[in-house]
């Protein structure tokens, strides 16, 4: 495959996350508006924002304005995230890219994929933020990620399983861990600056990760955190947990380098599998629960550095190690 | 009395012409309504697909979908094998023609086309002069350009370096097919969705070596108004899409940089205008090409579809020499006429084009797009005094043509079915032994009322041709 077009399928999927995820993120604070306190409204939007790594539009200095403004504004910060294409992490910008990378592509992907994918971004390009407000503030969110789940079904059923469906799944499980890293990671440490449930409720956490009922059938309806880091981090079977990704991240790029074409492993692959060990292995149920804000930054920082060594190995026309095949 | 303009649907005493019957009959039972959804769901299908053309505006890029017309053009079976015998009598007698004038160049001694116009053509490449070419298949992909009146089929156009419009002949065919699926089949329409198959077999016949070819298509990328059509066809093919940033040459082979290292290339249908190709032979500030390209061709390690240099057989000044160029290289008479052409390089040709500027269509030698000319029956005395000004100045540049009665066929516009001037666009190709034309083509339809610019950056837009028996 062409080393363009696999960095065209890697980014495709790493944008379509994105954009997963951004939605994940803006309907937590959307759906608290109906019920939930002003300070506890401003703590899902600190998690959104630092999640992000961003800043949230216009940010106020003091904690006391930065409440009222979080909570006011709710409005603009969604704009901000949903349909605001200066702000690359906006759903609007993160479907636009993976769809510019789709075109690039096309002669690769199946029909309905495509017009999957554009038709989606033919509903977003004319979006319309304050009919859709009017209509439920999460309204916006909600039509979004039911296109997602739509185009991820045809993407499931449809594409081939070839170079280029396992660079797209490695893009996505790649942005996955990295969002999800620094996803927990806020929520901890937000969660303890708080001090109390009612700001961040795990059960909250879970719901968001689409865990919670799986949790209570596994675990029990009393949420425990560290059962809750265990299961979203070690989970081999939970498709959101860490565990989860890094093994799927393993096995595409074991395809990509099929098995004894390569010795030693090629740099990405000794490091996804040593990142699988180290997710395996952490200790996050016991005393060391203290140390999990470091480690999730820790996760995130690894797999930003394996995102560089596969850009590396595959992606950035490897011809000077190359050789006619 | 005769009516001005040909019609491809009704005779001149109004009846449907016996191919057209069945679609007449079809459309004239249906509410302004129904016609009305037809059209909205071809334009629908089109929309979603993102078949769309782009379009370049200062910084600003944006994806344009072309007007489709969902009524087709119908054609009898008959008319369109004497359009494709004299499709590929001409693309032969050109390829014939091509490798003459960078070899031995026999025609020009001869007096068959004047030497000045064949050396002083920009688009004739001093670098492939002497070049051996593979099985002398100058150019594998050819569009011509043809029109109709009342006297008939004629070329008023041949594309021998890049023909675009490929995609939209199979896009129009499948949302009309899609909109008439009874019909469709009761017309037996001739099948054009084989295309990509017969190109794949011309491309890879056309390979250096005996091995299974690798054949990719070079696309100037997403930018490009055609790349669409490059992302088709290369993905109807299964061959790769490459840019020049994918490609490298190495000891004079070019290779493609995949993800398992270079693998080498045999065959290249290029998409790419000749200045662009290679920086080192051609336009040195060209970002799109790779360094080397032509090297390697020279070498003769891959084969170009088509050829550099094949612009200068369809420059619009030469074309006026095409029945001559058949007559020299085959014996034989043009089975498709060209159209009446007076050339402003020769003095009768541009006193008899500046005394009927009112009457005659001006081209620029090397305009295309509708771009750089002069419709004279539809432009003001100010604007035929500045035409007259430039010819004075570069009478070279120019040639004319008289204003052709072009055919009309029926459109969908405006909420009802009225006629609107037509061209057609043919795809001929020419393989290792053997030439091939799909029965069909990108058939264009000036869509504003009155205008004979089918060009869709002029406010063009196109429609499906049936091949059907008759």
């Amino acid at each position: 495959m062409l080393a363009r077009v696999a960095a065209n399928f890697y980014w495709m999927g790493r944008y379509l996350e994105r954009t997963k995820q951004t939605i994940r993120l803006v309907r937590y604070p959307l759906d608290r508006l109906v019920d939930r306190t002003a300070g506890e409204i401003a703590v899902a939007w600190e998690v959104v924002y630092r999640t992000l790594g961003q800043t949230p539009p216009d940010a106020p200095e003091s904690r006391a304005e930065a409440e009222m403004f979080l909570m006011t504004d709710a409005y603009t910060l969604a704009g901000s995230l949903i349909e605001e294409t200066a702000n690359p992490e906006s759903i609007v910008s993160c479907w636009n890219v993976a769809r510019e990378n789709a075109r690039q592509v096309r002669s690769h992907l199946p029909l309905p994929v495509w017009t999957c994918l554009n038709q989606g971004f033919l509903w977003m390009r004319d979006i319309d933020l304050p009919t859709a407000w009017r209509s439920g503030p999460s309204a916006l969110a909600g039509e979004a990620s039911d296109r997602l789940r739509h185009l991820s079904g045809v993407m499931d059923a449809l594409m081939y399983r070839d170079d280029g469906w396992r660079f797209m799944v490695l893009g996505r499980f790649i942005e996955r861990v990295q969002h999800q890293a620094a996803f927990l990671g806020a929520w901890v440490e937000l969660g303890r600056r708080e001090r109390g449930e009612a700001a961040l409720p795990w059960a909250d956490l879970l719901r968001i990760c689409g865990a919670y009922e799986v949790y209570s059938r596994r675990y029990s309806m009393q949420v425990r955190q560290e059962q809750v880091l265990v299961f979203l981090v070690q989970d081999p079977e939970l498709p959101r947990s860490l565990r989860f990704s890094m093994h799927l991240i393993e096995e595409m790029l074991a395809g990509i380098d099929a098995a004894g074409a390569r010795y030693p492993l090629a740099p990405p692959h000794r490091m996804a599998l040593r990142l699988a060990a180290a997710l395996e292995v952490e200790n996050l149920d016991g005393e060391r629960g203290r140390d999990s804000v470091r480690f999730f930054r820790s996760i995130a920082n690894e797999c930003r550095r394996l995102h560089e060594l596969a850009v590396a190995a595959y992606l950035e026309f490897p011809f000077a190690a190359g050789q006619e095949t | 009395m005769e009516p001005r303009f040909y019609d491809e649907m009704f005779e001149n005493d109004g009846t449907a012409r016996a191919a057209g019957r069945r679609m007449v009959e079809a459309l004239g039972g249906l509410a302004p309504e129904d016609l009305a959804k037809l059209q909205e769901s071809v334009y629908r299908r089109f929309l979603h697909e993102g078949i769309t053309f782009t379009v370049l505006g200062g910084d600003e890029m944006t994806e344009r979908i072309i007007p489709l017309d969902f009524v087709p053009r119908l054609l009898a079976a008959r008319e369109w094998e004497h359009i494709e015998r004299g499709l590929k009598q001409r693309l032969a007698a050109l390829n014939l023609f091509l490798k003459d004038i960078y070899h031995e160049g026999r025609s020009l001694r001869d007096g068959v086309v004047p030497l000045d116009l064949v050396l002083g053509c920009p688009q004739y490449r001093i670098e492939m002069r002497g070049i051996n070419i593979p099985h002398d298949v100058y150019v594998a992909v050819c569009g011509t350009d043809l029109v109709r009146t009342h006297d008939g089929f004629a070329v008023l156009e041949d594309n021998l370096r890049v023909p675009s419009g490929v995609s939209y002949m199979l896009g129009c065919r499948d949302a009309v097919k899609g909109a008439f699926p009874d019909l469709y089949r009761a017309h037996r329409v001739r099948e054009v969705s084989d295309y990509s198959k017969r190109l794949y077999a011309i491309l890879s016949s056309l390979a250096p070596s005996m091995r299974t070819p690798r054949v990719a298509i070079l696309t100037p990328g997403l930018y490009n108004s055609a790349f669409y059509e490059h992302a088709l066809l290369a993905g109807e093919m299964g061959i790769d899409l490459v840019e020049g940033q994918d490609l490298v040459v190495h000891d004079a082979v070019l290779f493609a940089r995949t993800t398992k290292g270079l693998q080498r290339i045999d065959v290249l249908y290029r998409r790419l205008d000749d200045d662009f190709l290679d920086p080192v032979t051609f336009r040195a500030d060209s970002a799109l090409g790779a360094a080397g390209l032509f090297h390697a061709y020279r070498a003769g390690n891959f084969v170009l579809a088509n050829a550099p240099g094949t612009g200068v057989a369809d420059d619009k000044a030469l074309y006026a020499y095409v029945p001559r160029i058949i007559r020299y290289f085959l014996d034989e008479e043009p089975i498709l006429s060209n159209v009446e052409t007076h050339l402003c390089r020769e003095p009768d040709g541009l006193a008899h084009t500046l005394e009927h500027l009112d009457e005659l269509v001006v081209k620029e030698v090397g305009g295309s797009g509708g771009y750089g000319m002069l419709v004279g029956p539809h432009s003001t005395r100010a604007e035929r005094a500045e035409f007259a000004e430039r010819i004075r100045a570069d009478p070279a540049n120019f040639i004319s043509q008289p204003t052709l009665d072009l055919s009309r066929a029926p459109c969908f516009v405006d909420g009802r079915i009225e006629p609107r001037h037509v061209d057609l666009r043919p795809f001929v190709l020419q393989g290792r032994d053997r030439q091939d034309v799909v029965p069909g083509g990108l058939c264009r339809v000036a869509l504003r009322r009155g205008s004979l610019v089918v060009n869709s950056s002029q406010g063009g837009g196109c429609k499906d041709l049936w091949v059907v028996d008759g």
